[in-house]
């Protein structure tokens, strides 16, 4: 009974979303119900790092897409799929699996990839392709100029990230000195430059370190840290990178702060008195959040951090542009792409109106700051 | 910056990953010797040694609550890593690579890639993709990490000590077991000419056996190291390891095994110095740089001898 009400719930709210959400500008003619059938029926991709170093990121992902998936079908009468593309979180990988999808003619709307590095190996094809894509987490700042233009993002930008970051370290941390290491990869490297470029103008003293994120020992690093810097800025995409990294700074008796990234932001890293950003707040307590939160923790179990709910609300954008696309019993990608620019969730599960501006980006998105105390818990602090 | 307790500082992280390196080279490098064959599954060898430490450890009630002695624990980690990965070089020599002893050379190179894929993700099917800690700060108060040598800015642990001390045992020990025993002067008379060592009396397939099953328990040992000193182990941790391991082998002269000792441990010190003192961003195109350096002047590695075949 109680089953049963949890998802009455998911599903009217899902419905209500999603009936309020997508404003098409001309009516629809009617249509036979086996055409629009046919056509609620098709693919959403989900590219996503389903195996590899950080398969936990891709496990997380893919099971809010699959959540947000069922539940939309359930709430719309659709019967969408999801297509699963494996990236490993690498750009050769990501572009092998993306040119299957481009060239599937039937897969219309893809979701993903991870990470920037791989929307900007797979953003070329998808532009000549024209098939549009939705990440629940590449947050580079390049990915909304204009080279990717079918590409969009339900989080914000690496340009919003790295300067409340910056800010946060010099006037809450006070900051006098900063060490920053990128993981070299192009989202690292990209929030590494805006948080630099911010804390420079600050007249901050900026130490600049670089580590491959395949690496498994940063003792050298760590040594490198000096005594008087006051903050560490590690933009990770690895978060048992960054719980290595503050163990080895523990060890050398280093007193600096850790300040992760979002990408730090997972169960992974619980490194108390350090900081972490996310482009996605807890959403444990927001409202609206708590029947697909107890759905959820009920099919995949309670272990997942703030990167899954933007893959739930990334498939869901993907499936209200394709269900209204199919208004007139066939679909094409530049409906979807059209329609997807067009959403508008007023209350997703993020705690934001979910709408997109003309680059992709959600206007309303923003990061926020929290401290992890003991056990892991986080406490929001900016 | 860079003082007297900077270069000690760096020179212990060299020697700690160092000595990871050398324990997998050995493997790699004993293997070549005996068989010709890179064993490129031997990275995946050391990521289930490391997980068969964790099992232990976590069977034992976990780092925060472990029901024997501290030493005892590790001993018994070690033990069963290097007992159970001993075993999984046995049986993947028996399965994958003694069918193709006689095909071409490229059949068993394609085998132990098989071989590797297939241990990898039988671990991510098995254990999943989640990062496993050792959570060795919580060992006995953390004093793995707390006891040692604190001294200003030289923080050496004893983890790190421990590391250091029981790889340079295992080395010896495997010196002396190569070169005082009967199975060990048996083990290099088939690396020197295999069909002659049968011809002789020398059961080489026992030969081939104990080395594969020696080189995997160093691999085990290794990776219990790892969880021990870095934490953390997953499904995919082996393939950076036994790329640099399979790199130490080739620099110390692939098929001697005090040149993979050396190998690993030249490694292991390049990658620190060269993080500490030039450039983290650049380490690898660095260290690989020196190392293509040493290749040219010395291209049978450190202390390889190049074959010398009448014709």
């Amino acid at each position: 009974m109680k089953k049963a009400l949890v998802f009455a719930l998911i599903v009217a709210g899902v419905a209500a979303a999603s009936a309020s959400a997508v404003q098409r500008s001309s009516s629809s003619p009617a249509v036979s119900a086996s055409r629009m059938a046919a056509c609620t029926s098709g693919q959403i991709g989900f590219l996503g790092p389903i195996t590899g170093p950080v398969a936990f990121l891709g496990a997380e992902q893919g099971n809010w897409a699959k959540y947000s998936l069922d539940t939309f079908n359930a709430a719309n009468g659709t019967h969408f799929t999801l297509k699963q593309g494996d990236t490993q979180l690498n750009p050769k990988l990501a572009l092998t699996v993306g040119t299957k999808f481009a060239a599937d003619s039937s897969l219309l709307v893809t979701t993903g990839p991870a990470g920037s590095q791989e929307v900007i190996a797979v953003g070329p094809l998808f532009k000549r392709k024209g098939l549009p894509y939705i990440s629940a987490s590449a947050t580079n700042v390049t990915l909304t100029q204009g080279k990717y233009p079918t590409f969009s993002r339900v989080v914000g930008s690496d340009a919003a990230q790295g300067k409340s970051d910056a800010l946060f370290m010099v006037n809450k941390l006070h900051a006098k000195k900063v060490v920053i290491i990128d993981d070299q990869e192009a989202y690292s490297t990209g929030l590494a430059a805006a948080a630099t470029a911010v804390l420079k103008a600050n007249h901050v003293t900026v130490q600049r370190e670089s580590v491959n994120q395949k690496v498994t020992d940063f003792s050298s690093l760590v040594t490198k840290v000096p005594d008087d810097a006051r903050v560490v800025f590690l933009p990770w995409q690895v978060a048992a990178n960054g719980q290595l990294f503050a163990d080895q700074m523990k060890e050398q008796g280093k007193s600096a702060k850790i300040f992760g990234s979002d990408g730090l932001d997972s169960g992974d890293f619980t490194a108390t008195g350090a900081y972490v950003s996310s482009f996605a707040r807890d959403i444990h307590g927001l409202p609206g959040t708590q029947a697909i939160i107890a759905g959820y923790n009920k099919k995949y179990g309670t272990k997942w951090s703030t990167f899954g709910p933007p893959s739930f609300v990334s498939v869901q954008v993907a499936a209200m542009a394709y269900k209204a696309a199919c208004a007139d019993g066939t679909a094409t990608r530049a409906e979807l792409f059209k329609n997807i620019r067009a959403v508008k969730i007023p209350h997703s599960i993020l705690g934001i109106t979910v709408s997109f501006d003309k680059h992709g980006d959600v206007p309303a998105a923003k990061f926020y700051v929290s401290i992890i105390q003991s056990g892991g818990k986080h406490k929001l602090v900016g | 910056m860079y003082t007297w307790d900077f270069f000690v500082q760096e020179l212990v992280n060299g020697l700690t990953l160092g000595s990871v390196y050398a324990l997998i080279a050995l493997g790699y490098s004993m293997v070549y010797g005996i068989l010709k064959l890179l064993n490129f599954a031997h990275g995946e060898v050391y990521m289930i040694g490391a997980f068969i430490g964790y099992g232990v450890l976590t069977v034992s009630g976990g780092a925060g609550s472990p029901m024997f002695p501290i030493w005892l624990l590790i001993s018994f980690m070690f033990i069963a890593a290097m007992i159970g990965s001993g075993l999984l070089g046995v049986v993947i020599e028996r399965f994958a690579y003694r069918p193709l002893r006689n095909a071409p050379r490229i059949a068993p190179l394609i085998s132990a890639l098989g071989v590797s894929f297939f241990l990898q993700n039988t671990a991510l099917l098995l254990f999943s993709a989640d990062f496993r800690s050792y959570d060795t700060f919580d060992l006995g108060g953390g004093a793995l990490f707390v006891k040692g040598i604190h001294e200003g800015p030289l923080n050496i642990s004893l983890i790190r000590i421990i590391v250091i001390v029981t790889t340079a045992a295992l080395m010896v020990g495997l010196t002396l077991f190569v070169s005082r025993t009967r199975v060990g002067k048996a083990m290099r008379a088939t690396a020197y000419d295999r069909e002659a060592a049968a011809m002789v009396g020398i059961d080489v397939d026992r030969v081939i056996v104990v080395t594969f099953f020696i080189g995997s328990a160093l691999a085990g040992a290794a990776g219990v190291m790892v969880g021990l000193v870095f934490q953390r182990v997953y499904h995919f941790m082996g393939f950076v390891a036994g790329l640099k391991g399979f790199t130490a082998a080739v620099i110390g002269g692939i098929g001697n095994i005090p040149g993979a000792m050396l190998g690993g441990i030249f490694i292991g010190l390049a990658e620190a110095f060269s993080t500490g003192y030039l450039s983290s961003t650049f380490y690898d195109l660095i260290v690989f740089g020196i190392l293509i350096a040493v290749l040219i002047v010395r291209p049978t590695g450190l202390l390889g001898k190049a074959d010398i075949k009448k014709v």
